[in-house]
């Protein structure tokens, strides 16, 4: 094989919490048991002589929930974790997200508009929470998942505290 | 501060909005409702009590909202009330007005009355929410209050020393000539125009009682020749409807300068005026479509920071000739010259990508055709998959990107060509995305953030190793962030 074309744009300096992980792995094993109940309910409802396609759907469809859970436990949070990274420097806010296909998103600091943190109910059980960096453009909003809950409100603080001082037009 | 004393919009809106059950549309289930339940005789007087009691009770809700509305342009601020019985005042200052249009609708235009749509854009508000309307004011007042709105530098009425404010100078960018009219059967939206009113014919159609339907009898000439008949019928359909639909709405269309702001003006039935402000101006797009290109035609409009409803009022030509269109949009934002080409990994992407749909097409007949005889869907596959390659090359050679002194270009699109030019100072932030595929091609799309238009305009499928560099010299040095901290 070929050897891997340079990448487009650098890493950014720093990696999330880990607990980033543990909240992953807690998501995909929500999943895997909502999806494990609906397709333990088909097998048992669903009488196995009706029709091959129904029948095979009885063979599919556990195959299906164990290797979403392979995927989504095992698999997705490690490279999630490994891909995830972000960085305040001097003047932008810069990420970079996805576990497949990959994003990285830059903002500088004096486009900044509104800076939100977020704890969603799970988060609050890692002591995660989110930063959302927004400007005038829809499509054009940082955001900096799964931070250590204090980490993120120092860095909405000072991001909102320059985004002040050296706001030009903002939009 | 004591706010500025209210004014009323014009009583003869009262007239205006009773002859068309402006207030009182939504009712009118209500009372069919009612009088449906009631089981009312359907002789002519209970028809006539109906209209009548329509009538009084739109006179009255009018009455009443006008009574209820007013609105004052203050100092620093325009003051909306209004609210029948809980009382909306909504305060916008003046420096966030970011657009005023002057509408005057065919009823209007009797009693020398216009509709005015301040817009107010306030960030992620709803489009709806964001626009105060002021309906029913003279043209005069209109007028004034734009210019009030608008030119805040410029004091209301006369000047201190009691002369009267010079008008600024005009200058005139574009006007419409009715010989472009021939390019709007190519236009999409103008050809829904006629499609829209044989739909709206038909259903006329439909609750025509029988009886009343002439009988036109089986006609004798062959199918074939009915059949042309037909279609040669549609196509007049088409192309007249089509161009009286863009007589109606484009009929006069002038774009003028004045000072520091654009104003449009434009239509047959209901006259328009927008204005813009040139220093909110980002960019502008030049959008052509399949059949456009082949006559030469595009349309032009400004990408506007928080304007609501951009795409229409941002129209700088609605139609016209592709040089007329280009030479008026890069007057307002310089062109950065001719776009460079994407690497040919773009080209295989975009065969691939335009083949796929036909591929999956054919496989799907490969498997079928021996199982249960569709050998059409084989057929189709094949063809789908063949017109993919023009396809896909023509898709590729529509990307375009290049990075000019003090503002950039991005081009994309075959059915609707897209060219589109954005200031440095616009980019808000910048978007590099890479999907497995394009990792492995070397490429990347980079997308453009900016509070105007769309909000965001991708560089598709350009070289990766170019990413940042373009980032660079579209933005600013702070996009240096992407290659190195």
């Amino acid at each position: 094989m070929s050897p891997q074309p340079p990448a487009p744009a650098r890493e950014p300096a720093w990696s999330l919490s880990r607990s980033a992980i543990g909240l992953w792995v807690a998501q995909g094993v929500l999943g895997t048991v909502l999806y494990g109940l609906a397709v333990l309910a088909y097998v048992l409802f669903v009488p196995g002589d009706s029709g091959w396609f129904l029948g095979a759907l009885r063979w599919a469809l556990p195959v299906f929930v164990v290797v979403y859970g392979v995927l989504f436990i095992g698999v997705a949070p490690r490279l999630r974790y490994r891909v995830h990274r972000w960085e305040v420097t001097a003047d932008a806010v810069y990420t970079l997200t996805g576990w497949l296909d990959r994003t990285w998103t830059l903002v500088p600091v004096s486009r900044i508009q509104t800076v939100d943190v977020t704890r969603g109910v799970v988060q609050q059980l890692f002591g995660l929470a989110s930063v959302a960096v927004l400007t005038a453009s829809s499509q054009g909003t940082v955001r900096i998942p799964h931070l250590e809950a204090e980490v993120a409100r120092r860095v909405a603080e000072d991001l909102a505290r320059r985004a002040e001082l050296v706001r030009d037009e903002a939009t | 501060m004591t706010g500025p004393a209210g004014r009323r919009t014009s009583a003869w809106v009262l007239l205006l909005h009773t002859i068309t059950f402006k207030q009182a549309r939504g009712w009118v289930p209500v009372v069919l409702a009612v009088a449906a339940g009631r089981g009312l005789g359907d002789g002519p007087t209970t028809v006539v009590a109906l209209v009548v009691g329509i009538t009084v009770l739109s006179l009255v809700w009018a009455a009443l909202s006008w009574w209820r509305f007013s609105y004052a342009d203050g100092e620093t601020s325009v003051v909306v009330t209004r609210g029948l019985l809980s009382r909306t005042v909504r305060t916008v200052p003046i420096d966030r007005v970011r657009g005023v249009e002057v509408e005057a609708p065919a009823l209007h235009r009797l009693f020398g009355l216009v509709r005015v749509r301040i817009d107010a854009a306030a960030g992620s508000v709803a489009a709806k929410d964001e626009e105060l309307v002021v309906d029913g004011v003279p043209r005069a007042e209109g007028d004034r209050l734009r210019a009030r709105l608008l030119t805040r530098r410029v004091p209301a009425g006369p000047l201190p020393d009691g002369t009267e404010a010079v008008p600024e100078p005009e200058e005139e960018l574009a006007r419409f000539d009715p010989r472009w009219l021939r390019y709007a059967p190519l236009v999409g939206g103008y050809l829904a125009v006629p499609l829209a009113a044989v739909g709206a014919l038909f259903r006329v159609a439909d609750e025509v009682p029988d009886r009343w339907k002439p009988d036109l009898g089986q006609p004798d000439l062959p199918g074939t020749s009915v059949v042309a008949l037909f279609l040669l019928a549609a196509v007049v359909v088409l192309v007249v409807g089509s161009v009286v639909g863009c007589a109606v709405v484009n009929w006069g269309f002038r774009l003028v300068r004045r000072g520091g702001s654009l104003l449009a003006v434009r239509g047959l039935v209901t006259r328009r005026h927008t204005e813009l402000e040139l220093d909110r101006i980002r960019g502008w797009t030049v959008t052509a479509g399949l059949g456009m290109r082949l006559a030469g035609a595009a349309r032009a409009s400004a990408l506007v920071t928080g304007l609501g409803d951009a795409a229409r009022r941002g129209q700088l030509l609605p139609l016209g000739p592709r040089d007329t269109a280009w030479s008026l949009a890069a007057r307002l934002v310089d062109d950065p010259g001719p776009v460079r080409a994407h690497p040919p990994a773009a080209r295989r992407r975009a065969v691939v990508r335009a083949c796929a749909p036909g591929v999956l097409v054919l496989v799907a007949g490969a498997v079928l055709t021996p199982l249960a005889g569709w050998w059409v869907l084989l057929v189709v596959g094949g063809a789908l998959t063949v017109l993919g390659v023009p396809l896909g090359l023509a898709r590729y050679a529509a990307l375009g990107h290049v990075a000019g002194e003090r503002s950039f270009a991005v081009r994309a699109g075959w059915l609707v060509q897209e060219h589109t030019v954005l200031q440095r100072r616009a980019v808000v932030g910048w978007q590099v995305q890479q999907s497995l595929v394009q990792r492995r091609s070397g490429l990347a799309t980079v997308r453009a953030c900016v509070g105007a238009g769309r909000g965001g305009y991708p560089v598709v499928d350009m070289a990766a190793a170019e990413a940042a560099g373009f980032a660079r010299a579209a933005s600013g040095a702070w996009a240096d962030t992407l290659v190195d901290g």
